[in-house]
């Protein structure tokens, strides 16, 4: 590689670099997503790549491992092109039978092919497939084009090419009037015009300014930044470049999780690439404008996602935030202007330029414009990640994209926004994913975390692991959070293991509020979200914990017990066989009994059992 | 030459110092704003809550530490709304809850309305206000002792748990600590922590005159910024 020294040395480059692609026409997809990789899409890939060389077809195939293609669920997917055949669940096994097929011969696999579950039919590409036929995915779409460790890749794909056409022609005053006019808020949580953000930081007093990429993503069940990170880490770095050139900004940072190597090793690649071919560094292309970006490894801690905990982090002190009545964007790393936005909102940048900011506000509704990527998790048939408008109602997400329920029991809540975001009941699914409408229902749009619930989880115990969760991460700087928490964990318990009155339940509320007003950082302030969103829907469920001392769910150990059903159980002893505790007792070919007693409620026996005979009351 | 800006404190227009805290302001006036890990010549770092204030911004009000929300030309601030006394009268529950064995803690709970806690009493050896770990690092500049650990299992400790050869034991961040302040009958014993409430009489002038300073004897045991 050598370093480009003009805007048009770059479209060039890109020009070649299409001209060498144009020969090859033949394309194997595989996706090397974490999703994937955890089942075994590496090993898939090296026997993609060794049954092209045994068969001779090394230089007229492309192999691109690329990065999430949302589908999760369906993992390892395969696509190959020309025909957009898409498979799913692929094997090492069946990669001789890929390349010598398809790949050879255009014959497809029906084995392979997406089954849909209700109809039974085999949808042969993408398109075919429900859960994305509602998406529109802007953003993620863009995975399956680019290896995320090829820089020619990207550049092939169109990429850099809005950041050049700001570079050459655009001031940075019409770039933030630009990103202002799309409408575009914070992808992160809390859903901040991003355009007001650029401005501010833009009028801020100094010469030295930063903008910064938080790719410190801890919300449970929520994976979207990273697969944008490691899938497509260019289209992020363009995105953080653009707002650096409007802003004024010489140096960035990408603040990532340690937790997420992949994300890690991938940015370093890119910014390591996009030295070497000048796009940072001093002049970039030749203009005035120089900017660099290092990679910063995050120091593991959920509160180091908060804007101003991040900083601290980021000068090398104990991620704590600290009181915000100065704005970042005025006072943020290193007392000087900030720019920080999310790995998903730096990735939008780049679209509105390229196709203008009357393009971006078009999707959407009033307040939320563009579209946004969600993670689509726990008891549902399609789990992964969603790209949809803004303005998607719930119910569509739910039912439509996510396939509704896994195993028939019906659909009982959603938690939106992570931690701190609040479970909606089924009557809220027609609310749209808005910012603002979801805020006024008590939960969030947040990070875009989506866990699904059925009627076998209780939402008491819900807001108890959520809760957990947070006193865990809470940094315990100030009262409300560290103490509040606690007190309301407390009372919780309390609920769930048969103690509770009901005067507690206006108590937890009371205080929920409380620390809710009072607490330094975001962390605190929708931390009792959970547990006031559920108090808000679920009312009875917690009343039953109290004045019936009974788990409708199941969950809550201290206030079920398991029993056999005499007339269901045939005696079979799998369930015998298999409780740890010894607590079942029985001949064979008779009913069985559980000793209460020394039952430890595991649930072992209730899952081992074919009869559906153990009853949980 | 010292400039000053015009803010409202409870619909008072009041001259303050530029570049001081609303809590410094509201102080000098004779505003009681109670207040715990604030020390009048130690940073602020808004961990304890306890002197929230209602900001009024764009018709919004916005609830934020009196203590590092510095003043602004036409700042309107509200210290005494009914909301404001009842979250101040939570945090303060919470706080005795969790460290009633000591004279100060109790009397913030007293001024701040406490009459009866609804959790258990916890027995606490330290609220992690911070005072020691800022007048270490700040005024005898030797950073001794400092914040360990994330949440719960925060503590404050010697860096790196030894006692390092520039500590000089001078003693002071024992005498600034809130909790080194017994009750008026003695150390409570473990299950027997109570609220103290023996200085109920001080409120009687206070409660007639909620919001200003009547110099009662509540705030001398923690060194409210008034008796500084």
């Amino acid at each position: 590689m050598y370093r480009l020294n003009s805007v048009r040395e770059l479209e060039h480059l890109r020009r070649r670099l299409c001209e060498e692609r144009q020969n090859i026409t033949t394309t194997i997809m595989a996706c090397g997503g974490t999703g994937c990789q955890a089942s075994q899409s590496r090993a898939l890939i090296a026997a993609i790549r060794h049954e092209l060389s045994q068969q001779g077809l090394e230089g007229k195939v492309r192999l691109r491992a690329t990065g999430c293609h949302g589908f999760c669920e369906q993992g390892p997917i395969v696509i190959i092109e020309p025909g957009n055949v898409f498979y799913c669940h692929v094997a090492p096994d069946d990669a001789f039978e890929i390349v010598s097929q398809t790949v050879a011969r255009g014959k497809v696999i029906e084995r392979l092919l997406y089954t849909d579950p209700v109809s039974g039919a085999k949808a042969r590409t993408e398109s075919d497939i429900p859960f994305y036929q509602r998406q529109d995915r802007q953003v993620l779409s863009l995975n399956r084009l680019v290896d995320p460790c090829s820089i020619e890749d990207y550049i092939a794909a169109g990429g850099y090419s809005a950041l050049v056409s700001v570079l050459d022609r655009v001031a940075p005053e019409e770039v933030v009037k630009d990103i202002k006019a799309s409408g575009l808020r914070g992808r992160g949580g809390g859903g901040f015009p991003t355009g007001r953000k650029w401005t501010e930081c833009r009028e801020a007093p100094g010469d030295e300014k930063y903008v910064i990429c938080n790719a410190d993503e801890g919300d449970p069940g929520a994976y979207m930044d990273r697969c944008v990170l490691e899938g497509n880490p260019h289209l992020v770095l363009e995105g953080m470049m653009i707002g650096a050139w409007a802003v004024g900004a010489r140096k960035g940072y990408i603040y990532v999780r340690n937790e997420y190597p992949l994300a890690v090793k991938h940015s370093r690649i890119a910014v390591e690439q996009m030295r070497e071919l000048g796009l940072l560094g001093n002049n970039i292309l030749g203009t005035s404008f120089s900017f660099d970006v290092a990679v910063a490894r995050g120091g593991g801690a959920f509160v180091c996602g908060e804007s101003t905990a991040l900083m601290a982090s980021l000068e090398g002190k104990v991620g704590e935030p600290r009181p915000k009545d100065v704005h970042t964007v005025v006072d943020g790393l290193y007392h000087k202007p900030t720019v920080l936005n999310n790995v998903e909102t730096w990735a939008n940048v780049p679209a509105i330029i390229r196709n203008g900011s009357a393009w971006f506000a078009s999707k959407g509704t009033k307040g939320s414009k563009g579209t946004k990527i969600l993670a689509l998790t726990g008891r549902i048939k399609n789990t992964g990640l969603v790209e949809v408008v803004m303005g998607t109602p719930i119910r569509t997400v739910v039912f439509d994209i996510g396939g509704g329920a896994v195993n028939g029991n019906p659909i009982k809540a959603v938690q939106i926004g992570g931690p701190s975001g609040g479970c909606l009941p089924v009557s809220k699914f027609d609310l749209p994913v808005d910012f603002d409408m979801l805020r006024e229902v008590g939960s969030m749009v947040g990070s875009g975390g989506m866990v699904v619930m059925d009627e076998g989880s209780c939402m008491v115990d819900v807001a108890k692991y959520f809760l957990a969760f947070l006193q865990d991460e809470s940094c315990g700087k100030c009262l409300p959070c560290r103490l509040g928490i606690d007190r309301m964990l407390e009372i919780i318990t309390d609920i769930t293991e048969g103690r509770g009155t009901l005067k507690q339940l206006d108590l937890l509320e009371e205080l929920g509020e409380t620390v809710a007003e009072t607490a330094l950082c975001g962390l605190g302030k929708t931390a009792p979200n959970p547990v006031l969103s559920t108090l808000r829907y679920f009312r009875s469920e917690y009343e039953a914990h109290i004045k019936d001392k009974k788990c409708p769910a199941g969950v809550c150990k201290a206030l079920i017990t398991y029993s056999i059903d005499l007339d269901k159980c045939n005696g079979c002893g799998v369930c015998l066989r298999g409780c740890v505790h010894g607590a079942i007792t029985g001949k064979k070919k008779e009913a069985h009994i559980i000793d209460a007693q020394l039952c430890q409620k595991c649930g072992i026996c209730r899952s081992e059992c074919k009869f559906d005979a153990i009853r949980v009351v | 030459m010292l400039q000053y800006v015009n803010v409202s404190i409870d619909g008072a227009v009041l001259r303050a110092t530029k570049g001081s805290s609303v809590l410094d302001t509201a102080l000098e006036y004779g505003i009681c704003i109670p207040h715990l890990c604030h020390v009048s010549y130690l940073s602020d770092i808004g961990a304890c809550r306890l002197c929230i204030v209602e900001h009024v911004q764009n018709g919004r009000s916005r609830v934020t530490a009196s203590c590092t929300l510095n003043v602004e030309e036409g700042m309107v601030v509200l210290t005494h709304t009914d909301k404001l006394r009842k979250l101040r009268h939570n945090l303060a529950e919470l706080l005795v809850t969790q460290a009633p064995n000591s004279r100060a803690i109790q009397d913030i709970a007293l001024r701040c309305g406490v009459k009866q806690v609804r959790y258990p009493f916890r027995n606490a050896n330290c609220v992690l206000c911070g005072r020691c770990v800022r007048v270490c690092t700040e005024v005898w500049r030797a950073r001794a002792i400092g914040f360990v650990g994330r949440g719960k299992d925060r503590h404050v400790e010697y860096v790196l748990g030894v006692k390092p050869d520039f500590c000089k034991q001078c003693g002071n961040c024992v005498q600034i600590c809130p909790m080194t302040i017994t009750p008026c009958d003695g150390p409570m014993k473990p299950g027997k922590e109570h609220l103290c409430s023996q200085c109920e009489s001080q409120l009687m002038i206070a409660d007639q005159n909620p919001g200003s300073c009547v110099w009662c004897k509540l705030g001398e045991s923690f060194a409210c910024g008034r008796y500084a």
